[in-house]
């Protein structure tokens, strides 16, 4: 396609067939800002999209909005709902209100900021990226986290953290409970540093101390290692 | 005179094998493990035959008369289906990860498949870079943990399994044992290097049927409607499953009876969990059919599958097509007669060996030790 221009482009979803094929073209052809009028809480917005550009959802979206993102910009006016950004490998994802089940599910890279609450399963199997969200989170946050940061600025809820890989996660406010094999450790004043500067990056105000959640790494090896005892069946 | 028993032991209860079985689990602490299928004895497919053509049809001439062989998979959809996987055959290549088998195991499946003019599949560990170079026709298939998924890797795919459940270890996700979690395998998988993998068995962003379906559109969106999309279920409550599978808007479903094989599971699971691929097409194929969706959802089988004449039986009793995944790593030399050495230090012998879980597989396919996997050249 040949450039069009990059003047901002408006979208609206009621129009919208094929809206992120629409879009993908739009940025091949030079687009580097787009507003979709009435999202609607509509699901599959946002989907598969890449950079450069900054996408602007004027309202609520539905299930997987920004999933698998390859490097744009995607801001939400309000809420998401389940998988918010899952699987995305590079980019940034923002919701000016809450996100429902599985947010940043899977995620790679980038970075996802959430201004209000999520629910549970919150990062759920992250493989790496950066995850913050300001208010709280609902139970089994960070299950089976690889890698990457979940930073939770209110509270987390039940089975945090459970089953954890090398993900981190950090929590300001309190845990109701831990999930298995997750542990909570002090971080060093190098750790909190690193934290407290991707909030600030953010424009969160940066004065929590945080709980370092890590895994207890029990679930990570079977208790016999001895080779042989592979060998018994 | 009988002893009752006293002498011989013959509990029907305590087997000499049970109680072999007890005293390992009190040492190991935890349920045994191991690798290929069930051993417990199922119907067999040898227990069907065929009724060939006679008078009220007339046979075709063998190697003369045309027989069509092609299949297409999701080509009943062309609004959402762009490019149809078409095989030569119906057989193709079913999912076994890059962890479970090594580089030059997926290389050699993939070249191999490629020349019958069919298809191969990913597994769980995520799309290898030379597998994909391989292949002609690759399958990607996303499980629960989402190893390695990414839209690039999405979109090099011909095809996307989406993994409900297998077959051998059905309501568990997959398992890898530390000696395969190398380095290459620890990377593409975000995992720490070594560790024994238990994967999840839930998805992380869907937890029922009308999700999926979400998610079902999803995959086509980030992938433009350009390929089929399978669903992949471990053969159990097949009627229901097989109706809801349909519903979600899936192109195929892949079935897979309880004798599919494993590189690594629970013995209890392989022995005592989901039905056998047997007792579960007909059901499946008058499921689909029951919604209409006969031509328009593709049904695939795997499971214990050994060779043309049970692929024949698979397709008389409703199949469109089928995967195979043990019988193609014989072919490869899984199980044959050599390095008998080493078969012996895993107290095993050439065609009884089933120690893929151990990453010492003698022959270099279940295996990520360089030294044995270059016991495989992919080329011969």
């Amino acid at each position: 396609m040949t450039a069009i221009s990059t003047e901002p482009v408006v979208l609206d979803a009621d129009d919208g067939h094929r809206l992120n094929r629409r879009m993908r073209d739009l940025v091949d052809a030079g687009a580097r800002e787009i507003t979709v009028l009435n999202p609607r809480s509509r699901h599959n917005l946002g989907v598969g999209q890449h950079g450069p550009c900054t996408i602007r959802f004027a309202g609520s979206v539905g299930y997987y909005c920004g999933g698998l993102n390859n490097g744009a910009e995607i801001v939400i006016e309000r809420s998401a709902g389940w998988g918010l950004g899952e699987a995305m490998s590079a980019g940034r994802i923002e919701v000016g209100g809450t996100c429902a089940l599985g947010t940043g599910a899977s995620m790679r890279g980038g970075t996802i900021v959430v201004r209000g609450n999520c629910g549970p399963r919150t990062a759920a199997n992250m493989k790496g990226g950066t995850l913050i969200v300001e208010g709280s989170v609902g139970y089994l946050a960070g299950f089976m986290t690889h890698r990457g940061d979940l930073i939770v600025c209110g509270d987390a809820g039940e089975a945090l953290g459970d089953s954890l890989w090398a993900g981190n996660i950090w929590v300001a406010g309190k845990i109701a409970g831990l999930g298995a094999d997750a542990k909570v450790t002090e971080p060093s004043d190098e750790e909190s540093a690193r934290i407290h500067g991707l909030l600030r990056g953010e424009g969160i105000d940066a004065t929590f101390d945080f709980k370092h959640v890590v895994a207890e790494q029990k679930l990570w090896y079977f208790n016999a290692r001895d080779p042989e005892a592979w060998l018994r069946i | 005179m009988s002893d009752h028993g006293y002498t011989q032991g013959r509990s029907h209860i305590w087997t000499s094998d049970t109680i072999r079985d007890i005293h390992a689990k009190a040492e190991l602490g935890r349920y045994q493990i191991r690798g290929f299928s069930t051993f417990r004895r199922f119907p067999s497919w040898d227990d069907l035959v065929f009724l060939p053509a006679v008078m009220t049809r007339l046979p075709l001439e063998g190697y003369r008369e045309h027989c069509e062989t092609r299949t297409v998979i999701g080509g009943g959809k062309p609004d959402l289906v762009a490019r149809p996987l078409e095989l030569d055959i119906p057989v193709y290549l079913t999912s076994m990860s890059f962890g479970a088998l090594g580089t030059n195991a997926k290389m050699a499946l993939g070249r191999g498949f490629s020349r019958a003019g069919s298809a191969s599949s990913t597994g769980e560990g995520g799309m290898l870079d030379e597998e994909r170079a391989a292949a002609t026709k690759l399958i990607y298939q996303m499980t629960p943990s989402r190893y390695g998924l990414d839209l690039e890797h999405l979109r090099l795919a011909d095809g996307i399994e989406v993994a409900l459940g297998q077959g051998a270890k059905p309501g568990t996700g997959g398992l890898l044992l530390g000696m395969k979690v190398s380095e290459k395998v620890a990377a593409m998988r975000s995992l720490p290097m070594g560790v024994d993998q238990r994967s999840c068995v839930r998805h992380p962003d869907f937890l029922g049927a009308d999700d999926l379906q979400v998610k079902i559109e999803e995959l086509r969106e980030a992938t433009d409607y350009q390929v089929p999309i399978f669903l992949k279920l471990a053969a159990c409550r097949v009627e229901f499953d097989v109706k809801i599978a349909v519903k979600t808007g899936c192109d195929a479903i892949l079935l897979d009876g309880t004798e599919g094989a494993t590189a690594a599971a629970p013995e209890y699971q392989l022995d005592n969990c989901g039905i056998p691929l047997i007792a579960s097409i007909q059901t499946a194929r008058r499921a689909i059919d029951e919604l209409g969706a006969n031509g328009k959802v593709q049904l695939v089988v795997s499971g214990g599958i050994r060779n043309g004449v049970d692929i024949a039986k698979c397709l008389a009793l409703g199949a469109d097509a089928v995967a195979i995944g043990t019988s193609a790593l014989i072919a490869l030399g899984c199980n044959s007669i050599q390095y008998e050495d080493d078969y012996a230090k895993l107290g095993t012998a050439p065609g009884a060996c089933h120690h893929c879980h151990t990453g010492r597989c003698p022959v270099g396919i279940t295996t990520q030790d360089p030294e044995l996997e270059a016991r495989l050249g992919p080329d011969e």
